[in-house]
């Protein structure tokens, strides 16, 4: 039975509604689930147990590859492939070399991170098996949806629908696979 | 969010807890302040009046910086009706209470230029034998200077340290005045108030400093010229203010004060504040410097060959105490702060705080001290005597601006309760 549905979809109406039952599906061990709201909620991710985000090990990474491409691009210029004196100063320098390795460092860090961020999510993502549930466009509106995915290893669908009632869902509807 | 306001109001936040060891505190300062003038008033015994009136310079620059600073962030609050800040803003408009004492403190260096023209600024003595300093002629055969006069005189000196510190002092009364008496009156017309002073406070504070600075600072080395001389004073400020305001938030964060008041979102922003202004302060520095060693014009590069290498062509202690400042002043602050976990800690922000205005005290020594010239045109070391007089004036200074600040936060809510915004910023983030 839990192998043909992709989770359980339950609907709250409040912010503060979904809040504590983030907290509760977090208590109760659950990792693989998530909630749909239409805007974002202060909070909600130390609710729902989330940690800090990888992203920004992606930028530090960009923003060393682009300060390492400034220097050594302006030393295989200026002092490598094709030495050239400029208004007499030495073939290389750190010095006039880091207006271009800091704007480097900047534009490898943007783009890591949006990469870093594309990446840890998934995106784009054209189809999410919640897009078959008709309601969901209300979780763009005016309400809230806690999803508990089936392949989380604790799942159990009268377990998890009894979590979701008595963390106050207003309804629970089974997701098609 | 009125209704939060409301409930945390006289209950939670009386005017600060036991008063008595408060005002024991405040004395100590007050003492300590004393001695260190008193201490450095003996310097003028054993170094000479030239030296200890350098050292003292650099001193009250140092924390006329961070009450600038300080200053600006109060008017920075303003002028973008800013919310979250609305709690922190007391302890900093607490500080201001030490404008008034800095002017006064002031006082002496300009009363040595009547006395002894030329011992801190040349220029102020127009017959001034430039040979004591390496150079030939006078101050007033001095082509640059000539054409420098019209500012740097003493006229300009006495004028803009006044209004400079007039108009600060009245900034800061204004700003004290209208959001303690809102604290009383929860009247809305302070908020109006003080965003009008911001506005005529903004372009005044960034003008009267700049200009200050150049005469004190700059232009003791007069034949210079730089155009991010003022910006450079600005960042330096802000970082000074900002680290005292994160020691204050910390103690007062330990001593429980801030329970149920500050949360980590205020580290936060506060700690991304003090990032921001480590990359604008590396900003403007390197960008000082880059221009200068790219356009390689000798009026500009002595500027920092005084500052690396002696006139025989030997390294010099001020070379190590620049790379000090690029590692010290952006490089570890950068690395550091740049992590979230940090930005939150109560350990490492005080201490990376208090590392932030040291450095910004070397950077004012940095400034300052070199052009204290031997006969050869030399600066003395970094390392002599003149560090220690440079130590008893950080400390009396310092100690009448504690002093002043304890006093303040002694007799003032600890945030301002009343405040349109107050209750957006207690649930900053949340």
């Amino acid at each position: 039975m839990a192998d043909s549905i992709y989770g359980l979809m339950a609907r709250f109406d409040s912010a503060s509604e979904i809040f504590h039952a983030a907290e509760q599906v977090r208590n109760a061990g659950y990792k693989h689930w998530d909630c749909i709201t239409p805007f974002p909620i202060h909070g909600l991710d130390g609710a729902m147990g989330v940690r800090r985000s990888h992203v920004p090990k992606f930028s530090l990474i960009g923003g060393l590859t682009g300060f390492t491409t400034g220097m050594s691009m302006i030393w295989f210029t200026g002092a490598f492939d094709y030495p050239l004196i400029v208004g007499g100063k030495p073939y290389f320098s750190p010095l006039f070399a880091f207006p271009i390795s800091y704007e480097l460092t900047i534009l490898f860090t943007a783009f890591a991170t949006i990469g870093g961020m594309f990446l840890l999510n998934w995106l784009p993502q054209h189809y999410h098996p919640v897009l078959k549930s008709k309601d969901i466009t209300r979780g763009l509106d005016d309400t809230f949806y806690v999803v508990i995915e089936a392949r989380d290893p604790k799942f159990d669908l009268a377990r998890a629908k009894a979590l979701l009632t008595q963390a106050g869902a207003k309804e629970i509807s089974e997701l098609e696979a | 969010m009125s209704t939060h306001a409301a409930t945390i109001s006289s209950a939670t936040v009386s005017a600060s807890a036991p008063a008595s060891s408060l005002s024991g505190s405040a004395n100590k300062a007050l003492t300590l302040g004393i001695i260190g003038l008193v201490a450095t008033a003996a310097g003028l015994a054993v170094s000479g009046g030239k030296a200890v009136a350098f050292s003292y310079l650099t001193g009250i620059v140092f924390w006329t910086g961070i009450a600038l600073g300080a200053l600006f962030l109060v008017m920075i609050h303003h002028v973008f009706d800013a919310g979250w800040s609305t709690v922190l803003r007391r302890q900093f408009e607490n500080w201001l209470s030490c404008m008034p004492w800095l002017a006064l403190l002031f006082v002496p260096l300009i009363i040595s230029a009547f006395v002894a023209p030329g011992m801190i600024w040349k220029w102020t003595d127009p017959s001034y034998d430039l040979a004591q300093v390496g150079g030939h002629g006078t101050v007033a055969q001095d082509v640059l200077w000539v054409k420098k006069s019209g500012l740097l005189s003493t006229t300009s000196l006495v004028i803009a340290t006044f209004i400079g510190f007039a108009g600060w002092s009245l900034l800061a009364n204004r700003f004290r005045t209208h959001s303690f008496t809102q604290d009383t009156d929860g009247d809305i017309a302070h908020t109006h108030a003080s965003r009008f002073w911001t506005a005529v406070g903004l372009p005044f504070t960034a003008l009267s400093m700049t200009l200050c600075v150049i005469l004190w600072v700059k232009a003791l080395d007069y034949h210079w010229y730089s155009t991010m001389y003022g910006v450079w004073f600005f960042a330096g400020c802000v970082r000074g203010a900002l680290s005292v305001g994160m020691i204050i938030t910390v103690w007062l964060w330990n001593r429980g004060d801030y329970k149920g008041i500050l949360n980590n979102n205020h580290m936060h922003s506060h700690g991304m504040l003090m990032f921001a202004f480590t990359v604008f302060w590396a900003y403007i520095t390197f960008s000082q410097y880059f221009l200068i060693y790219m356009a390689n014009i000798p009026e500009e590069t002595f500027w920092y060959s005084l500052r690396e290498i002696n006139t025989d062509g030997q390294f010099n202690t001020w070379g190590y105490v620049g790379f000090f400042l690029l590692f010290g002043h952006f490089v570890a602050p950068f690395l550091t702060l740049i992590h979230y976990p940090v930005k939150l800690s109560k350990t490492w922000m005080p201490r990376i705080a208090a590392f932030i205005a040291f450095v910004f005290l070397v950077d004012v020594i940095y400034n300052v001290m070199p052009s204290l010239k031997k006969i050869t045109g030399d600066a003395y070391p970094f390392t002599s005597i003149n560090l220690l007089w440079i130590a008893t004036s950080v400390v009396g200074v310092g100690g009448v601006c504690v002093w002043a600040y304890l006093n303040s936060f002694a007799k003032t809510k600890l945030i301002p309760i009343r405040d349109p915004r107050i209750g957006e910023s207690l649930t900053h983030h949340e």
